[in-house]
């Protein structure tokens, strides 16, 4: 296929947005913002055609270049487009084009300066990440992993001119650096065991799953394991040091700390980094290795616990802040706690699907909390707003969509996804104890997620304005309109993608279009498909009362019943011309929920009381004995240097002296051993 | 009549020696040049002796060579005299202890 042969250029054109703003930025309208504009405009463009060619029943792989061939080890960069990296691609660069358009409204129309720094930071985001999500290997994908994490450092901290923005941005660095670091030995780990970092097994080469599957029952076909653990045991070590990553990146429990304040950085660079890049990469690099997890229950256990934790822990801070952006922040946590969930009770499909549809409705929400930001004169506290449903009815009803979406109200695309989780987590549930907890956490969330979602609608557009910006807006133009219709309607839509519930209920057939396009139905590789993930993993299923489709019912209605009653207890509390915040009547929990668990402080403590010292100790031990065994040897040669130099006296005559002497010591000892003196 | 090898080693030893007590002994820098050409002659004296012991122009080749190199380094050796008596205004070796640590 001809698309084929040009898919570089996905993720090339933004590269060339980057570098033509950050070389003429300053000359070009509106710095560069056009330029941005066309390039993921085409980057879309092209994903699109990738889908259809994937739609069209081919899949591609190619290695571009070589790096090393040195047998065993080769390490290379290619392109890898399957049915998930292809939509991945659609999603990703709709996301970025949407997020320029609304740049021109949101960061041109402001007048704010270093706009060719912006968008140069901007294209190069989704370089890197459209490049980590067609990279062919998992080396290429840790090298844009990490090129993802420096664009959002630099975005983060976008305004590094306030200290909060400039700490923020390291926080971000420092917190998924620590998680990259376990992802690096990883990645070292699997080159070294199985020889190759390849997702897809093409030609010749296998791909590292493949290799690790049939090590499992002969461990000779690896290139090398350890003797101490068994095959199954390594493999798991492997995954759960990849997790790291995924963890750090993915903001999920322990490491998620640092994305509540990423919120410094402009609210498209929110949008951008919570929908399509940064946080999704971690979940998409589990979804592209799944062939390795589903090799490893015990890794994806972990995966459906931290994911169902984390769901239900951010849930519950996301229900008390009063920034919106924040609420925003740690509903995108869960969310992704979500998706953790679904992939770690194998269901491949259902976090996929959540990670789409998550995509555009959190985009959504983000630019549609831009949007208010500007209508409120860049005021965030939701308290100070309130009546903007009348004055921005666009921002609000696509706002709106948004937020049904996020609390999983049918028929809105969450619902949908949502659902398909936690359905594969109850059939799993009902066998194994592990993964009820993780379903219970889940399940709990979603009282929280309904709960803080129309907090959040409510306090922002209904009730009286409760402050002089609220009671007069500031208007707002087309390049923030587009966005927000085009991504509020994807948000109501998307859903249609996979309704697996109607299928199981009803029998209809081809319901369910993403399980089939997932499944290699289309395009795509024979290893890298659900069916062959669900046989891989072998997980065992139970229903309620042994009835699928009442298993379907009741989790179904559970889930949205929970939603509803969120929702309800929002409505009921803060849908009144004058809300009260009812935070107050928490009493402790309130202090725990606003200091985040206390998760920071324990931290900072863990930095200060455990590393410190450990660190102190070390630069003693540096100081005093290495250093002093490096000085002591050097202050011997000065020492002696100093003495033999003495020797040196400057006159010729002494230089020629001891010429002769040593010539005629020299004599004398040749003819001592030779023999023929004396 | 020719004369015997040893004769020339003993010339040759014996002009070594001279050369050597001058270079020992004299803080002349001129004197101390033309001593250093008389060892160095002293080895050609060798050169050419063994050459004719053996019947064999090596030595002489290399006698001529060396003798080239004594040009050379003559006069690199005055040019260093000049520098000494610009600087210096004398040709005394031990006053150039400036240059040392």
């Amino acid at each position: 296929m001809a698309i084929f042969e040009i898919s570089p250029a996905i993720a090339l054109l933004p590269f060339v947005s980057f570098l033509l703003a950050l070389v003429a930025g300053k000359y070009m309208p509106k710095k560069g913002a056009i330029g941005g504009i066309v390039a993921t405009g085409g980057s879309l463009v092209l994903s699109v055609l990738a889908v259809i060619a994937v739609a069209g029943g081919s899949e591609y792989q190619h290695t571009y270049w070589m790096w090393t061939d040195s047998a065993p080890i080769d390490l290379s960069f290619g392109i890898l487009i399957d049915p998930l990296s292809a939509l991945m691609l659609v999603v990703v660069s709709l996301v970025a084009f949407l997020v320029h358009i609304f740049s021109l409204g949101y960061m041109n129309a402001e007048g704010e300066t270093g706009l060719p720094r912006y968008y140069a930071e901007l294209g190069l985001f989704t370089f890197s990440m459209l490049a980590f999500v067609y990279a062919d290997n998992l080396l290429m994908a840790f090298m844009f992993f990490e090129l993802v994490g420096l664009c959002s450092y630099l975005l983060i901290g976008f305004w590094f001119r306030t200290d909060s923005a400039a700490s923020a941005a390291k926080k971000a660095f420092l917190v998924t650096r620590f998680g990259d670091y376990f992802f690096l030995i990883g990645v070292v780990g699997i080159l070294a065991t199985f020889g190759t970092a390849q997702f897809a097994s093409v030609g010749g080469t296998e791909s590292f799953a493949a290799v690790a599957e049939s090590s499992l029952s002969d461990s000779s076909t690896a290139l090398w394991m350890p003797d101490a653990v068994s095959a199954q045991q390594w493999i798991t070590g492997l995954g759960l040091l990849v997790l790291g990553g995924v963890i750090g990146k993915s903001a999920q429990f322990p490491l998620h700390t640092w994305l509540p304040d990423a919120m410094e950085g402009p609210t498209t660079v929110s949008a951008l980094i919570h929908a399509a890049t940064m946080v999704a990469a971690g979940v998409y690099l589990v979804a592209r290795m799944f062939a390795f997890y589903a090799l490893s229950p015990t890794a994806l256990g972990i995966i459906a616990f931290v994911g169902g934790f984390t769901a239900l822990f951010a849930a519950t801070m996301g229900s008390v802040k009063n920034d919106v952006k924040q609420v925003l922040a740690y509903s995108t946590i869960s969310q992704y706690g979500y998706m953790m969930l679904g992939l770690g009770v194998g269901g491949y499909v259902a976090g996929v699907f959540h990670l789409m549809n998550h995509a555009f409705f959190k985009a959504l929400l983000f630019l549609g909390a831009g949007a208010v930001i500007i209508l409120m004169h860049h005021e965030q506290d939701m308290w100070k707003m309130g009546g903007l449903k009348d004055k921005a009815p666009v921002v609000y009803y696509t706002f709106l969509a948004g937020a049904l979406a996020l609390a999983g109200i049918i028929p809105f695309s969450g619902f949908w996804s949502k659902d398909e989780i936690l359905f594969d987590a109850i059939i799993l549930g009902l066998d194994d104890p592990v993964f009820l907890m993780a379903y219970a956490m889940g399940l709990t969330a979603v009282f929280f997620t309904g709960f803080y979602t129309f907090r959040m609608v409510f306090l922002t557009f209904h009730g009286e304005p409760r402050s002089e910006a609220a009671r007069d807006p500031h208007s707002i133009g087309w390049a923030v309109k587009i966005p927000l219709i085009t991504l509020g309607a994807l948000a109501t839509v998307a859903g249609v993608a996979n309704l697996a519930p109607v299928e199981k209920l009803t029998g209809i057939g081809n319901a369910t279009f993403l399980t089939d396009w997932l499944d290699g139905e289309y395009g795509g590789f024979d290893a890298l498909t659900y069916h062959q993930y669900t046989d891989t993993a072998g997980l065992e299923t139970a229903y309620i009362a042994g009835s699928e489709g009442t298993t379907v019912l009741i989790a179904g209605a559970l889930a949205l019943g929970l939603a509803l009653a969120g929702a309800g207890l929002a409505y009921y509390l803060y849908n009144v011309p004058r809300p009260e915040p009812h935070v107050e009547n928490l009493g402790s929990v309130r202090d725990v929920l606003y200091s985040n668990y206390y998760l920071d402080e324990f931290q900072v403590a863990l930095a200060e009381r455990v590393t410190m010292p450990v660190a102190r100790a070390a630069n003693t031990f540096d100081q005093s004995v290495v250093d002093g065994v490096v000085n002591g040897s050097g202050s011997v040669s000065l020492f002696s240097g100093d003495r033999l130099r003495r020797i040196q006296t400057g006159v010729v005559t002494d230089y020629a002296a001891m010429l002769g002497i040593a010539l005629v010591v020299l004599l004398v000892g040749f003819g001592l051993y030779g023999g023929w003196l004396l | 009549m020719t004369v015997g090898t040893e004769f020339y080693l003993l010339l040759s030893a014996g002009m070594f020696c001279i050369g050597l007590f001058g270079v020992l002994t004299r803080r002349n820098a001129i004197m101390f040049l033309v001593s250093v050409e008389l060892m160095l002659n002293a080895a050609n004296i060798n050169l050419v002796a063994f050459s004719f012991f053996y019947g064999n122009v090596t030595g002489q080749v290399f006698a001529l060579f060396t003798i080239g190199l004594a040009a050379a380094e003559v006069a690199i050796g005055i040019g260093i005299i000049l520098v000494l008596v610009r600087n210096y205004g004398d040709v005394d070796v031990e006053n150039a202890t400036t240059m040392r640590w």
